[in-house]
This record gives structure tokens, C-alpha cells and sequence, in this order.
């Protein structure tokens, strides 16, 4: 609207006095409006009106959330390389494993991995196959200690080993009795393990009664001809006079 | 004011100094006393403020802050039983100014200043805010809340007016 702009007239307008605002009126209003840009910080601290209810909703997912991890952290397994990794004892490992390459060792990182694993796994099953470790005995100072240790791996192993061919027996027996006797007539040691067998056996060799016991020893041998029975069974199951 | 809007404080204080002169003389020439003028003034720049979080720029800054001027002028009116009146036909002799005018009628400027308070408020008021605030035609209906041709028609008598008072100077 230019057109209507009249020189004169603004010219004329502009010579009247220049009132203004006075300084106490710009203070006042310039600090509230200072006041209004702080005040619009407060909702960030305290959440006001209907947006609480988003604060509060969140909170509860998080806390939904966390319960949810933890459940599920307590209830998963280790998985299938931790559970079936063999945790050797460290101590053990060095020396008959590696004896000439001290500078070979594992990292400390791999080193508490192994820690790790290891607590992780709940019932650590014995090394398989260890070599006997007597031959590469150490000339260091934890040489007894190492064999010692070594020693008792072996035998642990060979425990094993005596355990799973029990079991293959076992196998075997069943199958062969399920073959010879289908199902109405099945044989009073269908039911029976071979160690509740000797068990009983050793129950009569310890009321005297060695004649059955024998007789119960015999026949446990007659079908389980492949059962290795142990060194501490066969002191309650064979007659004393035999040793 | 969409800086203000953000946050920043100082934003305001260009806007402040950019508007303050300009718009105190629009609010007290349309009141006539400073004591008033100062009140309604602040008034107008604290609607500003708490408008700040809901500001959405569907205008000029200028013509938003006239607007809002304009309205707390019209409450005012209102509270006191006053009214805008359309009087474009009036002649300016009829609004009789103050007799003190009359005995400064040599002094050229203080003619105009009469004339110009001698204006009908919404002629006044459109002159106001085209002097003041810049506004165009279509700016001033939409402050006032008028259709175009109104504000326009509105401007012309008040220019036609002061003219005549520069001319008789």
C-alpha cells in the first residue's frame, strides 16, 4: 500500500516527540521474558499434566524388560561348546601337553575363558584318552605335585573306561534278552542291574552266607561274562579265601 | 520469534528493540495517557510471551504483534464501556479538539498532532498502524479483523484528514 504513503505526512508524523517505553517498562518486560524460556526447561525435570503417563509408561517397559533379561540369562544352558569342551585343570595341562614350549603359553585372555568355562560347567567330565603322564615328569619344583595329579586323571580315565564298557555290556545283555524271552516270561534279572546284582551278592558275603554267594557269582559271571567288575567290588563279592 | 520460540532469550531482545519505540507510540497515541499506554504496552508484549511456545509464523511477526496490540485495545474500550464507532463521514472539526490546540494553530506540528487526536479511533487506528507498524492495507483488515476495502477506506479518510491539517501548516 504504498501508494497511500504520503511524504509529508510521515514526514510531519515523525517530527512529533519521540516518546518511548521507559527503562523500568523494557526491564520488567525483558525479564519475563527471560523467566518464560527458563520456565519452558522445568517440564524436562518434572513432567507435568497429561504426559506423565508417557514417563510412567516407560519406566514400566524398562523394568519389563530387565526382569525379562535376567529370567532368561538364569534360565539358559551353556551352550553346546562349553558343555562338552574338556576342562582339563590348567596345571595339569602344561606339563604334558606342552612341557618344552614355555613360550607357547596361552594368552591371559584365553587363560580366563578357561576360567570361565569352568565355571560355567557344572560337572567337568574327565579328560578322554589322557596319556599317562609319568613319562614327561618335570624336573621343576610342582613335578610331585603334577604327577600326582596326572596320576589320578588316569585313573579317573580308566574309571571311565570300565564304566562304558559296563554299560555296553548292559546294552548288549538287554538285547539279547529281549530277543530270547519276548514279553510274558521275562528273566528275574531283566529287572536287575548288574550292580544291584553284585550288590546282593555282597549282602550274602557279608551274612556268611558264601555258598549262595558263590552260587550268585557264578551265574552273575554266566551272563555277564563281559562285566569288569571293580577292584573295591570284587573285595565284597569274592570269597575271602580266594584272595 | 521462532528463535524465541526455541529457547533463546536473546532472539527476544532483537525483537524487543526492533518493535518497542514504534509499537509504545501506537498504544499511546490511541489511549492518549502514558500511564495507560505504558500498562496496555506491556500488556501486549506479555501476550507476546506467553504465546511463545504456541507461536506458528501464519504471518508477519509485525502484523501478529499489531494484532495482538489492536485487541488489547479493543478489551480496553470494552471495560470501559466504550465502542469503536465508524465515523468516516465525520467532519475532523467535530471531534473538537482540546482549545489548548487552538492557541498553538501557528505551530504547524502541533496542528498535525491535533489533527491526528482529532481522528475517529478506527481511522486513527488504521493511520497508526500504517505509519507504525509498516502495515499494508491488507494488513491492517487483517490486525483489525476488517475486510480490505473497509481498512482501505478507513486509511483514506484519516490521510485525507492529516493532509489537510499539513497543508493548512
Amino acid at each position: 500500500m504504498a501508494d497511500e504513503r504520503d511524504p509529508k505526512i510521515s514526514q510531519r508524523y515523525r517530527n512529533l516527540s519521540g516518546e518511548e517505553p521507559s527503562r523500568e517498562l523494557d526491564q520488567a518486560i525483558l525479564a519475563a521474558a527471560h523467566r518464560s524460556v527458563d520456565r519452558s526447561h522445568a517440564p524436562l525435570v518434572v513432567p507435568a499434566g497429561r504426559h506423565r503417563w508417557y514417563y510412567s509408561l516407560g519406566a514400566a517397559a524398562v523394568l519389563v524388560l530387565a526382569i525379562a533379561v535376567t529370567i532368561h540369562v538364569e534360565r539358559q544352558q551353556p551352550d553346546a561348546e562349553l558343555a562338552e569342551a574338556p576342562p582339563p585343570a590348567p596345571q595339569q595341562d602344561k606339563p604334558v601337553s606342552a612341557p618344552t614350549a614355555p613360550a607357547a603359553q596361552p594368552s591371559r585372555d584365553m587363560a580366563a575363558r578357561k576360567e570361565r568355562r569352568q565355571v560355567y560347567t557344572p560337572e567337568p567330565p574327565p579328560a578322554p584318552a589322557a596319556p599317562a603322564p609319568t613319562q614327561s615328569a618335570q624336573p621343576s619344583a610342582g613335578a610331585m605335585a603334577d604327577s600326582a595329579a596326572a596320576r589320578r586323571d588316569a585313573e579317573a580315565s580308566a574309571r571311565e573306561e570300565q564304566a562304558k564298557r559296563n554299560v555296553e555290556a548292559l546294552k548288549k545283555e538287554r538285547a539279547a534278552a529281549s530277543r530270547a524271552a519276548p514279553a510274558p516270561m521275562a528273566s528275574p534279572y531283566a529287572a536287575v542291574t548288574p550292580e544291584r546284582e553284585l550288590e546282593r551278592i555282597a549282602d550274602l558275603r557279608r551274612q556268611g552266607r558264601d555258598e549262595e554267594a558263590d552260587k550268585a557269582l557264578a551265574e552273575f559271571r554266566r551272563r555277564y561274562p563281559d562285566y569288569v567288575i571293580s577292584d573295591e567290588m570284587k573285595a565284597k563279592v569274592e570269597r575271602k579265601a580266594a584272595k | 520469534m521462532a528463535a524465541y520460540r526455541g529457547g533463546d532469550a536473546g532472539a527476544f531482545e532483537v525483537l524487543y528493540a526492533r518493535h518497542r519505540t514504534r509499537l509504545f507510540r501506537f498504544v499511546l497515541r490511541s489511549v492518549k495517557a502514558r500511564a495507560l499506554a505504558e500498562e496496555l504496552y506491556q500488556e501486549v508484549w506479555m501476550r507476546v510471551i506467553e504465546a511463545r511456545a504456541s507461536y506458528a509464523p501464519k504471518a508477519r511477526f509485525t502484523t501478529w504483534l499489531y494484532t495482538i496490540a489492536h485487541n488489547r485495545l479493543v478489551d480496553h474500550w470494552r471495560k470501559r464501556g466504550l465502542t469503536l464507532v465508524a465515523l468516516e463521514a465525520d467532519d475532523v472539526a467535530s471531534a473538537s479538539p482540546d482549545p489548548a490546540d487552538h492557541a498553538q494553530a501557528r505551530e504547524s506540528l502541533a496542528r498535525f498532532a491535533a489533527a491526528l487526536e482529532a481522528l475517529p479511533a478506527l481511522q486513527r487506528e488504521a493511520f497508526l498502524l500504517h505509519e507504525e507498524g509498516e502495515l499494508s492495507v491488507a494488513e491492517i483488515a487483517s490486525a483489525t479483523g476488517a475486510n480490505e476495502e473497509t481498512a482501505k477506506s478507513r486509511l483514506r479518510y484519516a490521510m485525507a484528514k492529516l493532509k489537510a491539517a499539513v497543508d493548512d501548516g
